[in-house]
Formats: C-alpha cells, structure tokens, sequence
C-alpha cells in the first residue's frame, strides 16, 4: 500500500486510531471505526502497525537492561525518635569517650611529655618538631600547590576519562610524581657513592646532599641537610641543617644545627645536636659526651643515654639505661629500666614496663618515679572490663552507621565484596603491610609529608572500618540479605558483637582481630577498585 | 504476590512494620528506578529520585486509598515527583497545552512503519526516547511503561483529558523521527479526513 492510498476522504484519522486502538472512544464511536475496518483494508493495516508500534514501545521501554545501584536497594528509612536509638546514640557516646580516653588522650598526653607541649600537636610537628625545615621548604609546598592544581584542572578536562584510571593506578601515579618532583633535587647535590662516597675535611656543599653508597664519611661541612641512605654513616664534619638517615649504623661525630632523623640498626651520638632527635633504631647509645639541645623520641631495642638532653624524653624500648642528664621529664615504656648513680633527671619521670625500674642510690630524681606495672592480659574478673568491651561496641556500631549512612553504596559494596575472601585476604594483606611502607617513603621528603600523612590517616580509617564490614557480613550469614536499612543495621549490630566478644578470647583474640582486619581491608579495597573501574553499560 | 498479600502487607506497612516496609521496597523499588531513569537524563538522578519518592511513599501510605490498584497510586507519586523535578531544573523545553490543539500530525504508511520497527533495537529506541521533548518522553512512560489511565497522564501532564490522545501520537511522531524515520509520513493532515 502506498501513502497516496491514504485519500482522507474515505479513511479515519491516526488520532482515532489510537484512540480506538487504546480504548479511548466512546462506544458509539467505537462501534462505528469497527464497523469501517470491517471493510476497509488500509485502515486494517494502520491499526495493525499502530498496534505493533505499541508492544515495541512496551518492550523497549520494559527492558531490564541495567543493574539496580545497591544504594537504591537499600530501603530508605522513616526517621523518628526512639528509645533503642537513644540507648544507642549514648552508648556510641560512650565509646566514643572511652577511645578518646583510652587511646587518643595517653598519645597526646606522652607526645606533651616528649616536648609537643604546645596546645596543637600538629603545629609543633609541622613548625616545631621534627619536620619543619624553614622556610626554604615552604617554596617547594607552593610549587606544589601549583603542581595540585594544575593536575585538579587536568583530571576535570579529561574526567570523561577517568573511569579508565584504576584506584591503584591513580595512587600510586600521584604517589610516584609527588616523590618524583624536581624541587627536590633542585636543591641537593646528589651523590651516589661507588661503592662509598666520602666527603673530605675542609670541604663544604652549600646546598643539601643527598647521598647513597655502601659506606658514606662525612668529613666535611654541609651547609643543608644531609639525607643518606647506606650500611654505615660517619658524620665529623659539621651539618648545619637535619640528618635523614637510612643506615645499618650511623656515628655522628660531628656538630648538627638542625634535627637527626634516623632509621637504623645502630646509632651513636657522640656530639651535640641543635634540635631534636627521632629514631627508630635497634641499638642507640648516647655517648656521655654528647648534647640533644631539644627532645629526644625513640623507638629503640637497646639504648643507653649516657649524654645531656635538653628537653623531654619519649622513649618506648626493650632495655634502658640511663646514667647522663635529662633536663625535663621522661616518659619511658620499657620492658627493663636501669638509673645509674650518675644519672640525673630533673623533671618527672613516668615509667611503664613489665618489670621494677632498678635505680642506683646516687641517682638524682626531680621527683619519685612514677611506676605502672601493667597486669599482663586483660582481667576477665572485673565488670569493667565487659563494661569497656559495650562500649568500643558502641563507637564501633556508631563509626559503622555512619558509613552506612553516608556512604551506603560503597557500604553495600564492601559488603559483597567480603563474600569474596580469597581476594580480599590476598588483597587486605597487601594493603595492611604496604601502605605503611609506602607512606614512611613518602614522609621522607618535605613535599610528600602531606601526602603521606593523610595516606596514614586513611589507613587508619580504613583499618578501623575493615571490622564494620566483616561484621555485617557476619550478621548477613546469621540474620539473611532482607532489603532495607533497619536489617542492615541489625546485621552491623550483631556482627560487631560477635566479632567484639571473639577478640575476647585469650590469644586467638588477636588472631581473630588480625584476620578480620585483613579481610575487611581487602574487601574495602575491592569495593573501591570497582568503584573507580568502569561502570556496566548504562541504559540507552 | 496475590492481591491480598499486597492487601496485608500494606496494611503492616501502614502500621510500623519496618519488615513489611522493607519487603515493600524490595518488591518496587526496582521498577520505579527503571521508571525514573526512562524519564531523568542521568542515572545518579534516578538514583535520588527513587529514593525521594519512596520517602513521599512512606509519609503518604494513609492516603492510599484501597479500592485503586496500589502501582497506579505509586507510578502517580512518581510521576509527579519527576515531573516536578523537571520543572525545578527548568529544562521542560516543550509546547504548551494550547500548542497541542493545534500541532499538525501526518499520516504514516504502515509498512514503513513496520519496518522502522523492525529496524531498531529496544536500545536504540530508549536513545531516540531521551532525545525528545520532556512532556513528550513522560506521555510515552507514563502510558507503556507505568500503563496510567489518560485521566491520570492528564492530571499529571496538567493538560486537559481529550489531548492525551494528541500528545501520545504527537510524542510518536517525534520518536519516529528522532530514530530517522521523517520520511515515512505523509503530508495530509488527519484533521481533514472524514470520519467513518
């Protein structure tokens, strides 16, 4: 049939088709279209693909092509004031008190006794402490501004594009160009020793020297900083600016003006330090001879402080012993405490260990000690140990509501990726030991600093989380996968106290905690890498 | 679910029961994000609105009235709550009422018809489908995905009941367009024919 058949003369409109096609026409209408399509082929026809173009219609329109997001497949709630939420909310207070101070508060309060004594912590760590190397430094922050934002514009140009970067590829892209920045070497007269590299007396670097080799002696004089990394370091020349150091073992002979930072098996300090000293360090001995001008943090094996500290003293070793002068207070956790009769301590001094401190009559002490001898294990007699348990329950339920909450999708995600727990133990392992590792690199240059702080925080984050995710996959397995957010709270409830009541056990407890934190940190990781990888097809 | 279990489990609903809400939200929450994403441009959209409506379901389950069908009632929240969300985003780019009375519709020929049809997947036609005007692509879902009465698209639509009609076909034509099939009318005006 062609189009020119359609002579409107003899033919109903395609308006009354349809109507009458969809039941719209009165029925004396009706009766009349029937009765000319009783005789009339073409109109047939009309009706006919009309019809037709009606179930394509349907079909198309009712196609279940596309996933449903899980944050619509969980119910939205009504909100509304209830006694089991204001039990919980108080209990989530509670937790939330007893973290703070259980954990937070002793940390703040031993960094205040390690010379952090200012109100903001972060202030003396950045302007203060340890890490804050002058102005200079604040140049290469800036140009790193610059660099941020100009790398923010890119990725919004080319955010059509982003869902082909993975998580993992992005991180450690950024990662690889923040420690990769030019401002860097800018500065530094780098040196790579074959196989040593030594710097003779009389002989000064004006700017900073990075050096690597298998012995480095520094003889001379460094106007900047000195970052190495070898089996041994010996420094007799004078540094005018900090030690970063990455040694088997390290000897500073020589005067430094700035702080020591040093990752070490061994170090001896027999000379006198302008500003502070950190270590992490097997063997530390603080010859008598020697001077740290500001405070002293430690993480030692063994350590010996025969020398004069200034400032305060924050130390958490195996044995310690100390014959030489401490100018402010001490806080030591140790498993063994010596006080020779030389010693002299002028400000308080706290100790906590497994054993009685041992100090020699002729020692002089500000003050007695204060001891804590920590009872081993936890005492299951006492009803405020159940008591404390509730309660880390409590802040571990609240931190879970509100991922649940604000972040439900990946929530639900994390979740279901759990189910998948080779992976996600593969995965979790990966993560718990590595991103450690990766952001003390990224700490050991002033321009990764931020980066690596905030990659520690999320760590930590993410490592709190991982028990919220286990947990509801718990409850999932006891309690079923009901849609909504009522079961998907009562499931986070449950799971977290079967998990908090497991770590309870003697010894498997720690096991069981480990596990978990593995597991949920992977499957976290999971559930963001399918985030960020591209979507399924959406609908057309 | 048979009509009396819907029956009891609204009724639970009504009551409190947040496992009769949750099972409700289960068994719809699915077919209105499809709904939602057949009309709104984007898929975070849908998400929102899906949501969105099923709090306004929630707070407005007392007024369902029993004797009407309950996915009428709830394809009715919807629609007016993306049509509303249209209308906040002031991207309703369409004819008013008044220009429907007089849009001129042609004529197509039914084999060609047949063959537009043959020749386009159901992807391709929720392509065209996104491609046409607002009210356009609501009549089209609101009548073959959400099945509503022309009483109920009118009310929503706010356009009177006799040009439903005229908006679904108007709606067609544009779809048959927007999928290259222009060519396939003819240039004669329905409203001059003679009725049978």
């Amino acid at each position: 049939m062609s189009a020119s058949d359609y002579s409107l003369a003899s033919h109903f409109d395609e308006v009354t088709a349809l109507l009458y096609l969809e039941g719209q026409l009165d029925p004396e209408r009706a009766r009349e279209v029937a009765s000319h399509l009783a005789s009339c082929a073409a109109c047939s026809q009309l009706l006919g693909a009309l019809e037709k173009e009606s179930v394509w219609l349907r079909e198309a329109l009712r196609e279940d092509e596309e996933s449903i997001p899980t944050r619509v497949i969980a119910a939205p709630e009504r909100t509304g004031t209830h006694w089991g939420w204001i039990a919980a909310f108080g209990l989530c207070l509670a937790g939330l008190y007893t973290v703070w101070d259980g954990f937070v508060a002793p940390a703040l309060a031993q960094a205040s006794q390690a010379g952090f004594s200012q109100g903001n912590l972060f202030t003396m760590l950045f302007f203060q402490g340890a890490f804050w190397q002058g102005w200079d430094t604040m140049r290469n922050m800036t140009e790193l501004l610059a660099l941020a934002t100009l790398a923010v514009v890119a990725i919004w140009l080319l955010k059509k594009q982003w869902h082909r970067l993975t998580a993992i590829s992005f991180v450690m892209g950024a990662l690889i160009g923040v420690l990769g920045l030019p401002s860097i070497a800018d500065a530094a007269d780098i040196e790579h020793g074959s196989p040593s590299y030594s710097l003779p007396a009389g002989q000064e670097v004006k700017t900073d020297l990075i050096v690597a080799g298998n012995r480095v002696r520094i003889d001379g004089d460094v106007d900047g900083d000195l970052l190495v990394a070898s089996q041994s370091v010996e420094v007799n020349g004078h540094i005018k600016g900090d030690i970063l150091a990455f040694a088997q073992e390290l000897r500073v002979n020589g005067p430094v003006d700035g702080n020591i930072r040093a990752w070490c098996q061994s170090v001896t300090l027999n000379s006198t330090i302008g500003r502070n000293l950190m270590g992490f360090i097997d063997v530390f001995v603080f010859a008598d001879k020697a001077r740290v001008l500001g405070t002293m943090t430690i993480f030692a094996g063994n350590s010996d402080l025969d020398g004069r500290l200034s400032g305060d003293l924050l130390a958490f070793s195996g044995n310690m012993n100390i014959d030489g002068f401490l100018g402010r207070d001490a806080r030591i956790s140790a498993d063994r405490l010596t006080i020779g009769s030389n010693a002299e301590i002028v400000g308080q001094t706290k100790y906590q260990g497994r054993h009685q401190p041992d100090v020699a009559p002729g020692a002089k002490l500000g003050s007695p000690i204060q001891i804590t001898i920590p009872k081993r294990g936890p005492d299951y007699t006492r009803i405020s140990y159940y008591w404390h348990r509730v309660l880390l329950w409590g802040a571990s339920f609240l931190f879970g509501l509100v991922l649940l909450l604000l972040l439900p999708e990946l929530f639900h995600e994390a979740v279901g990726a759990a189910r998948r727990v080779g992976p996600s133990l593969g995965l979790g392992m990966l993560f718990l030991f590595a991103t450690p590792i990766v952001a003390t690199i990224a700490c050991t240059t002033i321009v990764g600093l931020g980066v690596g702080i905030a990659t520690v925080l999320l760590y930590l984050i993410a490592v709190y989380s991982a028990q919220v995710f286990i947990g509801s996959w718990l409850g999932e397995q006891l309690l079923g996968r009901s849609v909504g957010l009522g079961p998907a709270i009562g499931r986070l409830a449950l799971g977290l106290a079967i998990i908090r009541v497991l770590t309870m056990i003697p010894f498997a407890g720690f096991l069981i905690l480990l596990i978990v934190t593995i597991w949920g940190l992977g499957a976290l990781v999971l559930a963001l890498h399918r985030k960020m990888s591209p979507h399924p097809a959406v609908a057309a | 679910m048979s009509e009396a279990d819907l029956a009891q489990l609204l009724s639970q609903v009504r009551m409190g029961d947040t496992e009769a809400w949750g099972e409700l939200y289960r068994r719809y929450a699915p077919a209105i994000f499809r709904f939602c994403r057949r009309i709104l441009p984007a898929r975070e959209d849908a998400e929102d609105a899906t949501t969105e409506i099923f709090v306004k379901v929630r707070q407005k389950i007392g007024t369902y009235d029993r004797s009407r069908p309950f996915t009428a009632w709830l394809y009715k929240v919807a629609s007016n709550h993306c049509w509303d969300t249209l209308r906040r985003r002031r991207i309703r780019q369409d004819l008013e009422t008044g220009d429907l009375e007089t849009l001129p519709l042609e004529h197509p020929d039914p084999g060609q018809l047949e063959r537009l049809q043959n020749e386009h997947t159901s992807k391709e036609v929720r392509r065209g489908l996104r491609r046409l005007p607002d009210r356009a692509r609501m009549a089209l879902v609101l009548r073959y995905y959400a099945d509503m009465s022309y009483e109920e698209i009118a009310d929503t639509l706010g356009v009177r009941r006799p040009f439903v009609g005229v908006l679904l076909l108007r709606a067609r034509h544009q779809l048959r367009d927007a999928l290259g099939g222009s060519s396939l009318s003819v240039r004669e005006k329905p409203t001059g024919g003679r009725q049978p």
